[in-house]
């Protein structure tokens, strides 16, 4: 399967990342174009595909993670967010055919992201 | 815009002309393509006063991300404005605090990474377009009372940073 893919885990509780919002985008010139706004389900992935294997082209890509606000509405979380907010993730789709899961690791303090399988 | 802090390639030019003069300036160019070694202990900076401080390592060779070019940016309201443009240190640090005194306010900061020169400079075999480019890493400075060290590790398929120490 080709396409984009990811994976949201709140590193701090070992639990999926459930109910975060993600921006997509694609590069087009000089700017990034919103392709969908997303939310994860209860296992942190999302329902669909964040790109179809049928859409997948060879150029730039965005995800923006909202981390912030996904810390701030979990019980105990920081009123504001401190350190993390919106953390964006760019990539390139460099052969269409491969697939790319591009999972994001975080805390309100820290966060991690790699071309995952 | 303040001063840069800025690695100049002289300060790899001894050692790439003390192997170039052993072994010919072919090896010496591939010598200089290699990673720094680590030649340094951490570095405590418990204690300091408030400030912006930052160190990229490069896990994908297990050196200090040296010579790496970066910028730093501030939000403004409506976008991210660069406040200075620079280079990794020898030990993939800042020779001078990247914010400090007047100049370490609360705001929204983006640091961004040239992770493609970095490894291009390293002859890493890499596909075109290589998967991470220009890497931004955002994030808030939101006390100005305590200070923050930005921590990063990165590869050319990865990356993490985080409040380090």
């Amino acid at each position: 399967m080709a396409g984009i893919s990811t994976h949201v885990l709140d590193s701090g509780t070992g639990r999926p990342g459930a109910g975060m919002r993600i921006d997509f985008s694609v590069r087009d010139g000089d700017s990034w174009k919103l392709v969908k706004t997303i939310t994860t389900n209860a296992d942190g992935r999302t329902d669909q595909p964040v790109l179809a294997a049928d859409a997948a082209k060879v150029g730039q890509y965005e995800l923006l993670f909202h981390v912030g606000d996904f810390f701030r509405r979990r019980p105990g979380g920081p009123a504001e967010p401190v350190f993390l907010d919106t953390v964006p993730v760019r990539f390139a789709i460099f052969d269409a055919a491969q697939h790319y899961h591009v999972p994001m690791l975080c805390t309100p303090w820290s966060c991690s992201t790699y071309r995952g399988s | 815009m303040t001063h840069d802090v800025t690695l100049t390639r002289r300060a790899f030019l001894p050692a790439g002309l003390a192997l170039g003069s052993l072994v010919g300036a072919g090896a010496a160019q591939a010598q200089a393509a290699a990673p720094a070694g680590l030649a340094t202990a951490p570095v405590s900076q418990l204690n300091l006063s408030p400030r912006l401080t930052m160190h990229a390592i490069d896990i994908f060779h297990g050196s200090p991300g040296a010579g790496m070019k970066a910028q730093l940016s501030m939000h403004d309201g409506t976008g991210y404005q660069v406040l200075r443009r620079f280079e990794t240190n020898r030990g993939g640090r800042t020779d001078q605090p990247l914010l400090i005194e007047e100049s370490y306010r609360p705001g929204r900061y983006e640091l961004l990474l040239q992770v493609d020169d970095y490894f291009a400079g390293r002859a890493a075999t890499l596909p075109k377009p290589t998967f991470l480019s220009q890497v931004p890493l955002r994030f808030l400075i939101s006390n100005p009372d305590e200070r923050i060290h930005l921590a990063i590790l990165f590869t050319p398929w990865s990356y993490s940073y985080y409040r380090g120490s």
